[in-house]
């Protein structure tokens, strides 16, 4: 009874937050546009519904879109989920993103084998060095108390200019116009899902694979269990007896993992070659994507989902409206303020709380009085 | 002017259906009716956790109530915070002192409130002026130059008593005030309460032992689970009576058991030495042997070293010399892991840091210190099977309450915490349990049963240590006890049968010392 009561408020808890998100957004599009009704319904229906004609039908290219879009966040997001979970608040992934994706494709490019196991090895190699990447925040952190949050932000643009000095110096196919790597071996390429062409890959599968494994590892293995405890309590974790330090190394590797195998999988789904010049971007959506998701990795995909869908209805506002898509950060801000703020309804939430008690104690007042009769 | 009703004019504080419920539920106060006359000694009495904390941070304004209403002064008020009360001539001097350790009294005295030359800088002078000219006032002698981490517990209650004073106090709450002096200083701070009273101030004191409350308090409120049992004349109801409405049934306040038979030496320590941060000798050669078989206390004031003494036992801080060790291995040097290896439990002092993890389940915190048992694992996944098994047994033999295994921890009452970290640490089948204030702020039905497990653990063959600022429980529970003063051991009680609270008094406030061969005793070296 009570849990069916503060589980129903968190769910109206998150649900005013994104209405509350959604009326910022709708107020500065009417300030901003001469057209904020054509804006609102790209930004919300445009997604999944297309109008031709007068006629409203279902976009399923639209919704291959979204979940294509969801492959590398999802893996971020769980990335994010696993390392504040245990209290580390770091913020490399978005570059380990970047060193998987071009680390994969390098591995698509020069190694040879055959159908189906190569894009698997290129998408493991690009884990490990994703993980051994972040042992340099870890060890920092673990053995000189340097702040993981500051270490592993600076780490993100080590990340994105090595990679781009590698891509210019060493692997860039001169015979194109731009800046990118030959095309990698067909092998190489995770194949596409579903029939049309569209960008989503089995990748997404394997996304949703590790969104079980993941959940698996943090609340049914020993070590999942000391990253959670020690991301509550770590002086109660150390007092325990468990292994404060590797297992703090041991969360971010797995993030890193994490976050390489997402950047690996990206590439070889979306692309032919390697093309990236900047920071992609995914890993910050994988903080906001795991502050949605409560650091709970089975609503990583739902939080996932909103995001992509917030992501595209946002392009579709910008491209056929006079909206400008910087629109979808107000969006995400505000969404990330009510999230994020503990005491977003605290009034309501203790409202609930009296009411359970009193629930409770003219219970046992039943209780005794059955007793005494 | 109400002077036509002499009755209501007297009334200084006047609570009405006062409810509170904290956000993790607990009902706290369940429409509690509370008044207090002016210029009494009011007590407010009732076991840990009957909400009388609840109700006099309400008053003081550090919690908001859930309902009811305050009068004071017969105004109806609403305090958002302490600042509100203090401004209404509400004072409070909690059990464990606000003030800053390397600031002087007279700084900590006039913090918030300091005195300025030049509008710019303090004016230490004044400042020195002010608190003795308060000291002298109010008959609390304080040294106003000396740093607070340097003073004794009873001169910091004088501080903040005398913070309280100069911020225009006229009613004062005292919240335990007792509970870390000794009978000494007690009786000191009664005189100074009467003295207090006579000069027209309003004390509420928050207790719950009898003998006091019967010597100095005009009138009582008795709460019990968060409703008051009523008010009474202090001089018309019985020690008896009080403790019925207090508790509700007959409490059986010694514990039964049998003589122990120590053999074997478990925890050996050596010359132990500690400095603090603030430059303190915290610990300063301390040295005594904990047998197989028998409790061991330590008592002591609260801050002459008993934290350190079992911070470094269990590898929390370093200790600048010594040595200790269990069944022969040393412990300083290992983790706390290795520490838990040997057979070694700990009841932390600070239970919410060190014993539980809040935010986790009742289960998650009974496993913590064996999920890598094999038992608990099959390959790389964790056996839910065995893990429900021990969690629901657990809370069984240990008479846990809560709804399920999957509770959060912190939705669970102080004593019922408590119960957790014990049947974890109770559990692991210790050769050597550190108990540090076991029984602190929780129920007597969770008190007795923790007593009693200590001692059958004891009986059982385990060796304990036993850390504790309650007298009673310190020496009821155990078979010898050590008393710690400045750091040293001041004293060696082998048989605590014998012993009395005065006695024990003198050597925990330093008056006395025993002969270094009496002291050495303690150490039971062939």
């Amino acid at each position: 009874m009570r849990n069916k009561r503060m589980f129903g408020f968190e769910l109206v808890r998150g649900a005013a937050a994104i209405a509350v998100a959604l009326g910022v957004a709708t107020i500065f599009i009417f300030l901003s546009s001469k057209e904020p009704l054509t804006a609102l319904r790209y930004l919300l229906i445009g997604p999944l519904v297309s109008i031709k004609g007068g006629v409203a039908s279902f976009n399923t290219q639209g919704f291959y879109n979204i979940l294509a879009a969801m492959i590398p966040t999802i893996f971020t997001g769980l990335a994010v989920c696993v390392m504040f979970a245990n209290n580390q608040f770091n913020l490399a992934g978005e570059g380990i993103v970047m060193v998987g994706g071009f680390v994969a494709a390098l591995a698509g490019i020069y190694l040879h084998m055959n159908t189906g196991w190569h894009a698997v090895v290129c998408v493991l190699i690009a884990a490990v060095i994703g993980g051994l990447i972040m042992l340099i925040p870890a060890l920092l952190k673990v053995r000189l108390g340097a702040s993981e949050m500051v270490t592993s932000l600076m780490l993100n643009y080590v990340c994105m200019y090595l990679v781009l000095h590698f891509l210019n110096y060493n692997f860039a196919d001169r015979s194109k116009g731009s800046t990118q790597t030959y095309a990698f071996a067909d092998t190489a390429r995770i194949g596409s899902l579903v029939p049309g062409g569209s960008k989503l890959s089995w990748g997404f599968v394997v996304a949703l694979v590790f969104v079980v494994i993941i959940a698996l590892f943090m609340y049914r293995t020993r070590w999942g269990y000391a990253i959670r405890m020690i991301g509550i309590n770590e002086a109660f974790s150390k007092y325990s007896g468990m292994k404060v330090g590797g297992t703090i190394v041991l969360a971010q590797v797995v993030g890193g993992a994490l976050s390489g195998m997402g950047g690996g999988i990206e590439v070889l789904g979306r692309y032919t070659t390697f093309l990236w010049k900047e920071l992609p971007g995914y890993g910050w959506t994988g903080v906001t994507i795991a502050i949605l998701a409560k650091n709970n990795p089975l609503l990583v995909p739902l939080a996932a989902f909103f995001i992509a869908y917030l992501n595209k209805g946002c392009q579709l506002m910008a491209t056929y409206s006079d909206v400008p898509s910087e629109m979808i950060d107000i969006i995400q801000a505000a969404i990330f303020l009510f999230f994020a703020a503990e005491q977003f309804l605290a009034g309501y939430r203790q409202k609930i709380v009296v009411k359970n008690t009193r629930a409770d104690l003219a219970k046992v007042a039943a209780n005794a009085e059955g007793g005494a009769e | 002017m109400e002077q036509n009703d002499p009755l209501k004019h007297d009334i200084v504080v006047q609570m009405k259906g006062i409810t509170k419920v904290y956000p993790n539920g607990i009902a706290a106060n369940q429409g509690v009716d509370f008044s207090v006359r002016r210029g009494e000694i009011h007590a407010l009495m009732g076991e840990n956790g009957a909400g009388k904390s609840t109700l006099m941070k309400i008053l003081f304004g550090l919690e908001q109530p859930t309902g009811g209403e305050i009068l004071v002064n017969g105004e109806k008020v609403s305090f958002a915070s302490p600042t509100a009360a203090i401004t209404h001539g509400i004072g409070m001097v909690h059990q464990h002192f606000m003030l800053v350790p390397s600031l002087t009294v007279a700084e900590n005295i006039v913090l918030g409130m300091v005195p300025r030359k030049s509008g710019m800088f303090i004016d230490f002078k004044k400042a020195t002026e002010l608190t003795n000219e308060y000291a002298e006032r109010f008959n609390l002698a304080v040294n106003p130059i000396a740093k607070v981490v340097d003073i004794p517990v009873g001169m910091k209650q004088k501080v903040e008593i005398l913070k309280a004073l100069i911020r225009g106090a006229k009613i004062l709450i005292l919240d335990e005030p007792t509970a870390v002096l000794t009978t000494q200083e007690t009786a000191e701070l009664f005189r100074e309460l009467v003295h207090l009273k006579e000069q027209g101030y309003t004390i509420i004191f928050i207790s719950h032992k009898l003998n006091e409350i019967k010597q100095i308090t005009d009138r009582l409120t008795i709460m019990r689970g968060g409703k008051s049992m009523g008010v009474y004349e202090t001089a018309s109801i019985s020690e008896q009576e009080i403790s019925r409405l207090m508790v509700g049934r007959d409490v059986i306040l010694d514990v039964q058991k049998g003589a122990p038979t120590p053999t074997d030496v478990v925890l050996r320590v050596r010359g132990l030495e500690y400095t603090n941060e603030w430059n303190k000798k915290m610990l300063d050669g301390v040295s005594f042997d904990v047998r197989k078989g028998e409790i061991l206390g330590v008592a002591g004031v609260e801050g002459n070293g008993q934290r350190e003494l079992v911070d470094m036992l269990f590898d929390l801080k370093e200790p600048h010399a010594g040595t200790a060790s269990v069944n022969g291995t040393d412990v300083i040097n290992a983790s706390q892991a290795r520490i838990r290896a040997m057979g070694v439990s700990l009841v932390p002092e600070d239970r919410m840091t060190y014993g539980i993890a809040e935010a986790a389940t009742i289960e998650e915190n009974i496993i913590s210190d064996r999920f890598e048992e094999k038992r608990f694992n099959h390959g790389p996944l964790f056996n839910m099977k065995a893990i429900r098994a021990e969690s629901d047994r657990l809370i069984k033999d240990y008479t846990v309450l809560c709804k399920s295994r999957k509770q959060k921890v912190k939705m669970l009452s102080g004593g019922n915490i408590q119960k957790v970290v014990v049947a974890r640490e109770f559990s692991s089948d210790p050769t050597l349990i550190i108990a540090d204030q076991p029984t602190r702020g929780i129920d007597v039905g969770a008190t007795e049963f923790i007593r009693k497990k200590l001692v059958d653990l004891s009986r059982a063959g385990a060796a304990v240590l036993l850390v504790s600022a309650d007298l009673n429980e310190v020496m009821e529970l155990s078979d010898s006890l050590i008393v710690l003063y400045g750091g040293k051991i001041a004293a060696y009680f082998e048989d605590t049968s014998q012993l009395d609270d005065l006695v024990m008094g003198e050597y925990m406030l330093g008056l006395k010392r025993q002969s270094d061969e009496e002291i050495g005793r303690v150490c039971h070296e062939k």
